[in-house]
């Protein structure tokens, strides 16, 4: 560990040792046990819903389109990647590795809510609303006629939730990248005192981490 | 904090890229439902930890820190399990 | 590697970057104490008004033939021709629960003693995150703007109950109120985020910011019961706000989490509010229970017994509050087999808390009792928290359970925990730290009036509610006497009712009080109860910054009539010979 990093992103020195590492690191890591809670409620009542009305889903496929979703996955991940490179780079003292990795950061995290809008708008079109099916639509069509589940509400009320909020915590993540990133270009971060970049690294990990787990939970299963 | 050590964040990604790639390939297998969404759960869990050690950085933080993050799991899991025992009686 | 640089935390007291504007410095102030006293305000207003309709409930039961006193003064939507209405007796007990318990009580204990207590005790300029912290106060005002503007829409506000079980709350057929419970939910929703964004800062303030030598078995217990409370607060409420969203959803955007004719699961509400529900009563319980703990010692002028006894079973609470939160669902219906194991754990829970009540008497005992008011409001704690324990204990047990649930058994249980326990801490603790707050000294004998009137009316009050429950008199019901078997208890309805009057009246001697004493109270010293914590060894208020110098801690803080020095107390940051650094 040879970073000449100050006091100010140790554990603090005058004070009685706590968790050993500076306030906004751990401030960010306890707010994120909270969204632990949060997300729990969201798909744990998936979980709890689907066991019990099974029929009431439908198969992976039938409805939400996996690849496209697939593709997004991807992406986040990747956004992810661009997110610890951006901090590697502070910490190495690469300015303009941190701005460039920043802004792809923002870019790809942009794309995957655009693409995830572009999503609903297209189940809507389709006839899934988190009301379920919509009178007279496609999907409703096909219900009918037997090839999907005959009621789809709470599996419409499960899916845009879940997705939803975590969407809003993407574009939440994004808007506070946005501001991190010009604060990069404005050179307020250094190689000895980069708290910001990493703890919004943090919450935009967080935010790849729950998605990792809803798209398997959601999409695939 | 990682030193000039840095890990290669970009083999990480391109494991996580790989397993989701398993994934979205098992997911069109006609094994039994129960043996698909054991298998399913258990690469995504893996990715997840990866994240979280690698790009979250937990491999290289000390246990105290460790210990406030894994806190809240225990929580999510009984909420999910007592709830779902109200389907088998 | 670096050493010790500059801290981030510099004490900053009287410099000159500080010469703020008024509003900078007492409306939009990020000083911990301004925040802590910005929400005393907030929640001394919200426990007035669900002392208010507290009042209109009493009323329509205690008197329900007659006339209601001002009634013409409250649209016909409400009281008509002097008769309270059905369906505003409704919202009224669901609004007197929701503002004694989200803006009463736990804005008190834990938005004001938090912010107030938290940084003074550990020997901190002020949180971790102090515009963060002025943020959740604002946040939290907003939320109380939106919860009231639910009385003046149409419909009137939500009438499902503070715990607003689907399908009630969720089909607004069944109430009759849209907009007022939408306005609920999104209150709670916004107020949740205040709480979680708190709880954050209390945490990382806690564990990062001690001065040195405040180890962690150093710290007040009103500390530890704060900083367990805020994990609670960080882990509970986000389940609430989960939870309140999918309602707001199934109510708004047709979503059908919680209606069984499409699939959904009425009781999926009832585990996902209990799961947040049952750690939300420990939090409206801990803090309380720690500052007892400061006041006890410091009127017995000796340090708590089994001090760090307290802290685990502070912690054990806190473990198994998470565990036992079927015992409110016994009755609904859920899978007997979780009733049972809800049984077994809801009664071990009862095991930390007597351990705490042996601790306070053993405090007590052979102390040099010193019954000041803060003092007199703390005992009386501990003897209605353990009746209120007591009744806990009936209510574990699923059989007997069967009989009492949603009797005024519980309203009996809960008042005397909340009000018996918690809101006697907050009197105890507000005459405690007033003097710290405001620089003035509460009036003593008014203290001593408010304190024994209170004391009795509220026993004539609650305890009856008892012999109610047990006679089978339902909750929330606005009629009893349509039922033959409860038209004998009319009488002690009546009873109730006067005592609960009385009991409202004495709380204006408080009031008074309080805001008497903030103008013409004696001026307060330093350290008026010669205790030994840190807020103490600075003036009554702090200056911004509170310390001009970190303080070095020695020892813990109940070294009361303690052999090393001739007073009966002994800071914890004054060194004796042989302190090391």
């Amino acid at each position: 560990m040879d970073h000449a990093e100050t006091a100010v992103m140790q554990a603090p020195s005058r004070r009685e040792i706590g968790a050993g590492v500076y306030s906004e690191k751990l401030g960010m890591w306890v707010f994120l046990g909270s969204e632990v809670l949060f997300f729990t409620v969201l798909i744990g009542s998936y979980i709890i819903l689907r066991f019990g009305s099974p029929e009431s889903f439908a198969d992976p496929g039938k409805i939400l389109n996996i690849p496209v979703t697939a593709v997004n996955t991807f992406l986040l991940i990747c956004s992810s990647m661009t997110m610890v490179k951006a901090f590697a780079c502070v910490q190495d003292g690469n300015q303009k590795g941190l701005k460039l990795f920043l802004v792809a950061t923002v870019l790809i995290g942009a794309t995957f809510v655009s693409v995830q809008v572009f999503e609903y708008l297209q189940l809507a079109h389709e006839g899934f609303l988190p009301s379920g099916y919509v009178d007279g639509s496609h999907f409703a069509e096909l219900a009918a006629a037997g090839d999907l589940p005959a009621k789809v509400n709470i599996y419409g009320s499960t899916f845009f939730t879940m997705t939803g909020f975590h969407g809003f915590h993407v574009t939440m993540g994004v808007v506070c990248m946005v501001y991190v990133t010009i604060k990069a270009f404005q050179g307020k971060y250094t190689a000895t005192d980069h708290r910001g970049v990493e703890v919004i690294g943090l919450y935009w990990h967080f935010v790849d981490l729950v998605w990792i787990l809803l798209f398997t939970i959601v999409y695939l299963m | 904090m990682a030193g000039d050590k840095h890990p290669n964040y970009f083999m990480i990604f391109v494991g996580l890229a790989v397993l989701t790639g398993i994934e979205l390939f098992i997911a069109g297998f006609s094994w039994s439902k129960t043996l698909i969404i054991v298998t399913l759960l258990a690469l995504a869990i893996w990715k997840a930890i990866m994240v979280a050690l690698y790009f979250m950085h937990l491999r290289y933080e000390g246990n105290r820190l460790r210990i406030f993050v894994l806190a809240p799991l225990p929580l999510t899991v009984i909420i999910v399990i007592a709830v779902l025992t109200e389907y088998v009686w | 590697m670096a050493t010790s640089a500059p801290p981030m935390d510099v004490a900053h007291a009287g410099s000159p970057e500080h010469d703020l504007s008024f509003i900078r410095k007492y409306i939009f102030s990020t000083d911990h104490k301004i925040i802590g006293i910005q929400f005393l305000l907030l929640s001394l207003m919200g426990l007035f008004m669900g002392g208010l309709m507290a009042m209109m409930i009493r009323w329509q039961l205690g008197f329900p033939e007659g006339l209601m006193p001002l009634g013409n003064l409250l649209p016909e939507t409400m009281v008509s021709g002097g008769v309270l209405l059905p369906e505003f007796y409704n919202s009224l007990v669901t609004m007197h629960g929701t503002f004694m318990v989200f803006f009463a009580i736990m804005p008190l204990l834990v938005g004001v003693f938090g912010n107030y207590l938290i940084p003074l005790k550990i020997g901190a300029p002020d949180m971790a995150f102090p515009r963060l912290n002025m943020w959740s106060y604002w946040i939290a005002f907003i939320g109380m703007g939106i919860m009231l503007a639910g009385f003046f829409v149409e419909g009137g506000h939500s009438a499902a109950g503070w715990t607003q079980y689907a399908p009630l709350s969720s089909n607004p057929e069944f109430t009759g109120v849209v907009t007022g419970q939408q306005l609920w939910l999104l209150s709670i929703a916004i107020l949740g985020l205040s709480s979680i964004l708190g709880a954050t800062n209390y945490i990382t303030t806690v564990v990062n910011l001690r001065a040195p030598g405040m180890t962690w078995f150093r710290l007040p217990l009103s500390v530890w019961s704060l900083f367990i409370t805020a994990i609670l607060v960080l882990l509970a409420i986000p389940i609430l706000s989960g939870a309140a969203i999918m309602l707001l959803f199934d109510q708004t955007i047709g979503t059908s989490f919680f209606d069984a004719s499409n699939g959904g699961q009425p009781i999926l509400w009832q585990h996902l509010f209990w799961y947040f529900g049952h750690p939300e009563v420990y939090i409206l319980i801990l803090p309380a229970m720690g500052m007892v703990s400061d006041v006890i010692a410091n009127g017995s002028r000796k340090p708590v017994f089994g001090y760090h006894s307290m802290i685990y079973a502070i912690i054990s609470i806190a473990f198994l509050g998470w565990i036992v939160w079927g015992h409110h669902m016994f009755q609904s219906g859920m899978n007997p087999t979780l009733g049972m194991t809800f049984m077994i754990s809801t009664m071990f829970i009862a095991v930390p808390s007597a351990i705490k009540v042996f601790n306070w008497m053993g405090t007590m005992w052979r102390g040099n009792l010193t019954f000041h008011v803060p003092m007199l409001n703390a005992v009386a704690f501990v003897a209605m928290f353990v009746i209120g324990g007591l009744s806990g204990v009936f209510m574990a047990s699923t059989p007997v359970d069967i009989y009492i649930h949603d009797t005024y058994f519980i309203v009996a249980h809960i008042h005397y925990v909340l009000f018996g326990g918690s809101l006697f801490a907050l009197f105890a603790a507000i005459t405690f730290w007033y003097p710290k707050m405001f620089g003035r000294m509460m009036n003593e004998f008014w203290g001593r009036v408010h304190f024994a009137l209170t004391f009795v009316f509220y026993n004539m009050t609650f305890w009856p509610m008892h012999n109610l429950g047990l006679g089978g008199h339902m909750r929330r019901i606005y009629d009893p006497s349509q039922y033959e078997f409860l038209q004998p208890l009319a009488g002690t309805n009546r009873f109730i009712s006067i005592s609960a009057f009385m009991l409202m009246t004495v709380q204006m001697i408080f009031a008074l009080n309080f805001v008497i004493s903030w103008f013409k109270g004696k001026k307060a010293p330093n350290n008026p109860w010669d205790d030994n914590g840190l807020e103490w060894t600075v003036s009554s208020p702090p200056p911004h910054g509170n310390f001009a110098e970190t303080p070095t801690v020695y020892r813990g803080a109940y070294e009361f009539s303690s052999p090393l020095v001739e007073e009966d107390f002994l800071p914890q940051d004054r060194k004796l010979e042989g302190d090391g650094g």
